[in-house]
């Protein structure tokens, strides 16, 4: 599609531009790691889960060694006993619910492992500003960008839908039946917005018209 | 911007998701793979009974019961200490001042501004425009110097450069005001309420 590489090319020109390697940065030292720390997920919330998780577990375990160490009764299970059925494992139990727990388990356990490797980043650019470090959620370029391609392409809010992503933007438009839209100004007005709005990574832009019009918008 | 300890997070739980996967995929293969239940049963009976012997070595003099389940219960109590530390530590670093140095002239003492001068400033500066549909402002200590988090939420469409513009160019009168340079992050976000408001007719 020549729309699409034109575009290409305009958004690696863009982000060149504004990828220099300024040294000392003039808004404070530590803002290229505010800036790195704000793109990113801080795994606070999955921290908690965890550490509920593990006071629960210990808390329990607690109960049980406090309540042998002092020799009374113990509680659910004598912690003894439990061992023993443990070590019996495969017996004891039947096989469907320990593979469901075992499942379970695991499930859970790979969720805990992915928060900890995956990057986390949040849906985020950043934009350039000589006195401060600017953050924008990827929201508010949507919709910044779904005025301008509304206006451009003549047509109700509803009938726009722009979605961000890091590297990409994707306009969708569903045209007024039988008043046609061109595909082109709403891809100009698109990128014109994005040229001055200058984010960093700079995405590139796909223009979707819709075959099938509204009627009565 | 807060000083939420991420490194330690990501280790932590990966530690945990990463005990909580063998734990499950054992299981799985108990309950699945029988050559898995036979090894299993001899090589934690193996453990099981060099534990017991350990308990029955450690009774504490006059009674039966061992002093380990003392000492498991202490360790125990040292774990949960240490979790309820690490969640202490999420999202700490609020601050209350903006400046607080020594001026280094004639007289003694050292100057001292409140975070709330910055903040008020700024909201008072924020609150007409129409653009906005809400706007926070936090004092925050990020090593040991004070930093300034500007949270707007503008309504639909507005255009994000230019009010990043605009509120960077208030931020620069605030500079002249307080006589310091702080680190500024502003964060333009997409809040609950300018979700629900149809701000494309306001304008």
């Amino acid at each position: 599609m020549n729309n699409a590489t034109d575009v290409r090319s305009k958004g690696s020109h863009a982000a060149g531009n504004s990828s220099g390697a300024p040294a000392p940065d003039p808004r404070g030292a530590g803002m290229r790691r505010i800036l790195d720390r704000e793109t990113r997920s801080s795994r606070a919330g999955v921290s908690g889960i965890a550490a509920v998780l593990v006071v629960v577990l210990c808390g329990y375990g607690l109960l049980e060694s406090a309540v042998r160490a002092i020799g009374q009764p113990p509680w659910l299970i004598d912690p003894e006993t439990a061992a023993e059925r443990i070590i019996a494992l495969p017996q004891g139990m039947p096989p469907l619910l320990l593979g469901l727990i075992g499942a379970v388990t695991a499930m859970v356990g790979l969720f805990f492992f992915l928060n900890a490797v995956l990057p986390g980043r949040r849906a985020r650019h950043l934009l350039a500003d000589p006195r401060a470090g600017v953050v924008v959620d990827d929201e508010v370029i949507a919709s910044a960008l779904a005025r301008r391609a509304r206006v451009a392409a003549n047509v109700i809010q509803e009938q726009v839908m722009v979605v961000v992503s890091q590297r990409q933007v994707t306009v969708n438009v569903r045209p007024t039946s039988g008043v046609p839209v061109s595909e082109n100004a709403v891809l100009a007005a698109v990128l014109e917005e994005l040229r001055e709005m200058d984010p960093v990574p700079m995405p590139e832009v796909r223009v979707n018209v819709a075959t099938a019009g509204v009627i009565g918008a | 911007m807060n000083n939420t300890p991420r490194i330690l997070n990501r280790i932590l739980i990966g530690i945990l998701g990463l005990k909580m996967l063998a734990i499950g995929l054992l299981l799985v293969l108990l309950a699945t793979v029988p050559a898995v239940g036979s090894w299993w049963q001899h090589w934690s009976a193996g453990v099981w009974s060099g534990m017991s012997r350990l308990f029955q070595r450690t009774g504490i003099p006059g009674r039966d019961e061992s002093w380990l389940w003392a000492v498991m219960a202490l360790l125990l109590v040292l774990v949960i200490a240490a979790m309820v530390a690490w969640v202490a530590q999420q999202g700490k670093g609020r601050s209350s001042l903006l400046v607080a140095e020594d001026d280094a002239g004639d007289f003694p003492g050292s100057v001292r501004i409140g975070g709330g001068v910055a903040e008020q400033a700024l909201r008072a500066a924020l609150a007409e425009r129409p653009d906005l549909a809400g706007a926070t402002v936090a004092t925050y200590e990020i090593r040991g110097e004070p930093a300034l988090k500007i949270r707007l939420q503008p309504r639909h469409g507005v255009a994000p450069h230019l009010l990043a513009a605009d509120v960077s160019a208030l931020v620069e009168a605030l500079d002249a005001v307080v006589g310091q340079r702080t680190p500024v992050l502003i964060h333009i976000s997409a809040g609950a309420r300018s979700r629900f408001s149809r701000a494309e007719r306001v304008r």
